[in-house]
């Protein structure tokens, strides 16, 4: 019981770190982009107001995939350890 | 204090308007497969000011990451989304830790933003379109 318990919570923490490696790429991704940005302004600094609309509409979708990432990592920290020890106590109720 | 963005404010009352949106179709879901209760309502409430500031606070980096160099700008939205990734997470915590607040309800408004963002992009063409 107490090994299958380690196990489960073991594995939920591992998921939710390797989880987290995709909240890596969308910072560099978002620095890249603003970086070019800036470059885009100083070159047209008229054209601002479009560059700023777009460049916050593309850091929110490049930001997605570290927040669908973040997501998972709490639904693994806080919500699935609890299910899973639930039907692990069934289980061997059962047994 | 330097003064928001039109642009940036703009964006952030739609986003915050489609937040409000999801979050009544949320719980209208959860009413109708009879789960609902308040720990849901304050959940909910939670997790979408917590979309909706994270919106806003990217707004407000993007906004001043362009008046600087390239470098700058790069390494200020580097540390702009692990600041803003562990603000979520916090406030996830919150969700947890408080018996009041239902934590799945605090995490699902977190994607909301996105599903504003690409029906923005949707009302974009139909304006150009029909200009």
């Amino acid at each position: 019981m107490e090994l299958a318990l380690g196990i489960i919570l073991g594995c939920c923490a591992l998921g939710a770190g390797l989880a987290m490696i995709a909240g890596i790429g969308p910072g560099i991704g978002e620095g890249n982009a603003v970086a070019s940005a800036c470059e885009a302004i100083a070159r047209q600094p008229e054209s601002k107001g479009s560059v700023t609309t777009t460049m916050l509409m593309g850091c929110a979708i490049a930001e997605t995939t570290g927040l669908y990432a973040l997501v998972i990592a709490i639904l693994l920290i806080f919500v699935a350890p609890n299910i899973l020890v639930d039907i692990l106590v069934s289980t061997i109720g059962a047994l | 204090m330097k003064k928001v963005d039109k642009t940036v404010m703009q964006e952030t009352i739609f986003v915050f308007a489609f937040i409000l949106i999801f979050s009544v179709l949320m719980e209208a879901v959860y009413l109708i497969l009879g789960k609902w209760d308040l720990s849901i309502l304050w959940g909910n409430l939670l997790g979408a000011f917590a979309a909706g500031g994270n919106f806003f606070l990217l707004g407000l980096t993007v906004q001043s990451a362009l008046g600087k160099d390239e470098k700058e700008a790069k390494n200020r939205m580097k540390l702009s989304q692990m600041l803003r990734l562990l603000l979520l997470f916090v406030v996830a915590l919150i969700g947890y830790l408080v018996p009041a607040i239902e934590i799945v309800a605090v995490v699902i408004p977190f994607i909301f933003p996105r599903i504003a963002v690409a029906l923005r992009y949707f009302f974009i063409k139909k304006k150009e379109g029909k200009s």
